[in-house]
């Protein structure tokens, strides 16, 4: 299949499964795994072709010439490194909603998702980004409020009119960049043709900070990560927030690299908040998803911090650190989601002692805990490790601070540990009988995997990454 | 060579004599398809002062093509006739060249549409019939008193309406513009709109909001556009405003309304506000590319969501969005292309909904005025509020009426023909760019 059949049969197959197949048949699961089955090996596949650096060509469709307008996809490093996280967690994801309920929707609304996901990663084209950009809002707006939890309207209201004003600006900016520069393709556009660089530069920021998410436009994420069923969360967290992040990267720092220099400051001022501030919400929370949560939001802020700072190091530890994120956040979330569905609980005051009855899981959540508060041997302390030796070389010496935030999160891991995991056993706890299908244990052991995997042997990945940024000679050098 | 216009209206004479015989409903559709064929082939009117270009021909295809689709919704005779007789006058409007064959065309328009919304058996309808009538008859005059103003500055009727105006030929152009703008239901001149659309019978405020509006829209930029473009001081502040107010204020009062025929009332007005931005931003040359595609987009949905409305009030007896609750269990095709056309309204792309607002706020920005774009895009983000609304009622709410099952009718291949209309220009913009050289 070619590179626009990727993005194009998902929602004709979303459209034909949606009208024959309902209920609980299961066989739009099915589907929808092969489907995302395709997509990985369709991702690596180019990711094999790829040059070392630069961008290939996947073709130009729907030509408007009158508007400079035109559905080009391209990919490059990051973006296929993208397609390939976007691809396991879509079949992990699928994996760990094997028991949901209402299948065949969930699973249509989900193989909607993979199309316009996909296609954010591949157009070069603004307008057909921002395309698929708001694409994604409409099947997780379905997906959180009609599978989510107690006050899923809410959440998946909030959620679609949040992103969706965010969006606007960005949307303004890509006017603003068409007019003065002539095209639409982020590939010819450079910051030196642009009349107002400045005002485009707020606009795309704040757009993006909004999706990240950046402090003081977070707020929509707690009640949606919260609210939605866990494997959404892990799509959310894994993949919408990587959006995000991934459109920060290239479109506000690889396109305008003078005036993100300027403003490197706000970058770097907003990341450290976002990490501190998620970080003591996260240790007065007794929720335990949005404890969670919180902890998302603060390892976003490290992902911002290594953004700002504008190296080369920087940029391959932020992408380092943000498919560290998607791969530890994620069977948090899953398990937290787990406990409260046996449980019926969202408060860690009810799960004590949970290792008793449920030891794997729980073994799983704790290796994804200290993966998440740093632990040496997981993704999560190379993430940390190379964006704090990073922010100090750009930054100076002060940003040795950021330590400090790995401290708070031992802090509310461990806590998190003492109150949940081990301790006496709740009443709760003891009249619940766990068991989880076979399948999304399996997701979660591959999760596992992966964290300890990566970070016993990052090179793999860095090795990856790293020729990414090579080519952009305004970056600064490498550690 | 025959025009659409002729052959539509003798179909629209002859159909009378159809009435209440079987054959109706078939020859409507048949004399529209015929239309459609005569009008690709380009024919014209065979009158003075009335020519015919390629955004002209795709405009009244498309007009034909939704037109197609209401009579195969509708089930009364006199209803037919009116929706073949609003097609001869669409093309009239949309072919009209010079002040008078504008001006006269546009009378058609109206009168048509009073005839329509004449055919009364409630009061309500009754009172949706007379507010639109008190308006119509306001345009009216607002519409001649602008012409005798233009006349006495010098104005030739027969000729298209010079960019190059003095004083009196001014005042006379914008009075014209506010009687126009009765029709569009441009914040000051909406306040019978709401009442009008939501209390008249559904089928019949598609006709109304959609197809009646998105001809006038375009008629009178392809006339005014060079007099606007020439006249930017005093113009763009005016109309910008205007279209600032409207769409705000359509989509906040939106916001707070519970009728769900109010609700896309209001939104029609907002949309007034988007269309009006297309006069404001005249001077860009994406302008006339963002009015086509906006009404095109405009026509197909709202025509769309009313004609929905209709049988949900006419099978469901719904009227109130409380009643839509967990509708997807009585009926999943329906929602299903009830939401489709919400998220076009809303702007969500792949659907043409987006895309023509998308042009039309570019052409905002290309004329150079950012700011006003933000306004409109932050508007259309907040319409997104009670659309997504609607939807949550529709999908994420428990039903309260028992299950009742899906009929595949006439009326749904309406649906159909709409939906993929809005698909179809929601991906491929270039049938639009390339036609509206």
């Amino acid at each position: 299949m070619s590179a626009l059949e990727f993005i194009f049969v998902p929602f004709g197959l979303f459209i034909i499964l949606s009208l024959f197949i309902r209920g609980e048949s299961s066989l739009s699961k099915y589907i929808a795994l092969t489907l995302f089955g395709f997509m990985l090996s369709f991702s690596f596949e180019l990711y094999s072709a790829l040059p070392l650096q630069g961008y290939m060509e996947l073709g130009n469709y729907l030509e408007v010439k009158e508007f400079g307008f035109s559905l080009s996809l391209a990919v490059d490093r990051l973006s296929v490194i993208m397609l390939i996280l976007t691809s396991v967690l879509l079949i992990l994801v699928g994996l760990s909603s094997w028991s949901m309920k209402n299948q065949a929707m969930y699973f249509n609304l989900l193989i909607a998702f993979s199309g316009a996901i996909f296609g954010v990663f591949m157009s070069t084209d603004f307008l057909w980004f921002f395309i698929f950009w708001e694409l994604t809002l409409v099947p997780m707006y379905f997906l959180v409020g009609i599978w989510g939890a107690e006050r899923r309207v809410y959440a998946a209201v909030k959620f679609f009119l949040y992103t969706h004003v965010a969006s606007m600006f960005i949307l303004l900016a890509f006017f603003l960049i068409h007019k003065e520069s002539g095209s639409f393709d982020m590939r010819f556009v450079k910051e030196s043709m642009l009349l107002s660089p400045v005002l485009i530069w707020w606009l795309l920021f704040t757009g993006f900070a909004v999706k990240m998410p950046i402090f003081p436009f977070h707020t929509w994420l707690p009640d949606a990560h919260v609210q939605a069923p866990a494997p959404i969360s892990v799509l959310l967290a894994g993949v919408l927030l990587k959006m995000g992040a991934y459109a920060m990267i290239r479109m506000v720092i690889l396109l305008f690299p003078e005036t993100s220099q300027e403003y490197a400051w706000v970058i770097l001022l907003l990341g450290v908040v976002t990490l501190f501030y998620a970080g003591f919400m996260a240790l007065k929370e007794t929720h335990l998803k949005k404890m969670v949560a919180y902890s998302s939001i603060s390892h976003m802020g490290l992902v911002v911090i290594a953004i700002s700072t504008l190296s080369y190091a920087g940029l391959s530890a932020a992408v380092y650190e943000m498919l560290g994120h998607a791969f530890i956040i994620a069977p948090l979330f899953l398990i937290a989601g787990y406990f409260h569905h046996k449980t019926g609980s969202w408060q860690m005051q009810d799960m004590g002692g949970i290792m008793q009855k449920t030891p794997y899981v729980s073994a799983i959540f704790v290796v994804a805990g200290l993966g998440a508060l740093g632990l040496p041997g997981t993704m999560g302390f190379v993430g940390e490790l190379s964006i704090l030796l990073s922010a100090m070389k750009s930054h100076g010496i002060w940003l040795a601070a950021i330590a400090l935030a790995s401290m708070i999160g031992a802090g509310y891991i461990i806590w998190t540990f003492r109150r949940v995991i081990y301790g006496e056993m709740s009443e709760v706890v003891a009249k619940t009988k766990f068991s989880m299908n076979p399948m999304e244990f399996l997701a979660l052991l591959v999760f596992t995997l992966f964290i300890i995997g990566f970070g016993l042997f990052p090179s793999i990945l860095f090795d990856a990454i790293n020729p990414i940024f090579s080519s952009y000679p305004f970056l600064g050098g490498a550690l | 060579m025959i025009s659409a216009f002729t052959l539509l209206f003798l179909a629209a004479l002859l159909s009378i004599a159809l009435h209440r015989s079987y054959f109706l409903k078939p020859f409507a559709l048949m004399a529209l398809g015929i239309s459609a064929f005569f009008t690709l082939d380009g024919a014209v009117v065979p009158l003075s002062g009335f020519v015919s270009d390629v955004s002209t021909q795709l405009f009244e295809l498309i007009v034909e093509i939704v037109l197609f689709a209401l009579v195969l919704h509708e089930d009364e005779d006199i209803s037919i006739t009116q929706v073949l007789f609003i097609g001869a006058a669409s093309v009239l409007l949309l072919q009209s060249n010079t002040l008078i064959s504008f001006v006269l065309s546009f009378e058609a328009v109206s009168i048509i549409s009073v005839v329509l919304v004449s055919y009364i058996k409630t009061k309500d309808q009754a009172e949706g019939a007379v507010k639109m009538f008190i308006a119509g008859a306001l345009g009216t005059g607002f519409l001649f008193l602008g012409v005798f103003f233009y006349v006495m500055g010098g104005g030739d009727l027969l000729q298209e309406i010079t960019s190059e105006a003095n004083r009196f030929e001014i005042i006379g152009l914008f009075i014209m513009l506010s009687g126009i703008f009765y029709k569009l239901t441009i914040v000051p001149f909406h306040g019978w709109a709401v009442d009008s659309y939501a209390l008249v019978r559904h089928s019949h405020a598609a006709i109304l909001t959609a197809v009646a509006k998105t001809v006038v829209a375009l008629a009178t930029f392809k006339l005014f556009a060079p007099f606007l473009a020439t006249h930017i001081n005093l113009s763009v502040p005016l109309l910008a405003t205007l279209a600032v107010i409207t769409m705000t204020l359509g989509n906040f009062l939106a916001l707070f309304e519970k009728n769900i025929a109010k609700i896309l009332s209001y939104s029609s007005i907002a949309h007034a506000g988007y269309i009006l931005l297309a006069f404001v931003a005249v001077k860009s040359e994406y302008a006339k590319d963002g009015i086509l595609y906006m009404s095109i987009a405009y026509i197909f949905m709202q025509s769309a969501a009313f004609l929905v409305l209709d049988i949900l009030r006419k099978k469901y007896e719904v009227q109130r969005l409380q009643e839509l609750q967990g509708f997807v269990s009585q009926n999943a095709i329906l929602a299903f292309f009830f939401t489709l056309q919400l998220f076009s309204l809303a702007g969500i792309p792949l659907l043409a909904g987006f895309l023509s607002k998308a042009v039309v706020f570019y052409a905002v920005v290309d004329a150079g005025f950012w700011y006003i774009a933000l306004i409109a895009l932050l508007n259309s983000a907040l319409s997104v509020g009670y659309y997504a609304w609607i939807i949550k009622t529709i999908y994420f709410d428990k039903s309260t009426s028992k299950e009742r099952h899906v009929e595949i009718t006439l009326p749904l291949f309406a649906q159909i023909i709409l939906a993929v209309g809005t698909i179809y220009f929601g991906i491929f913009a270039g049938v639009v760019f390339s036609s509206s050289l």
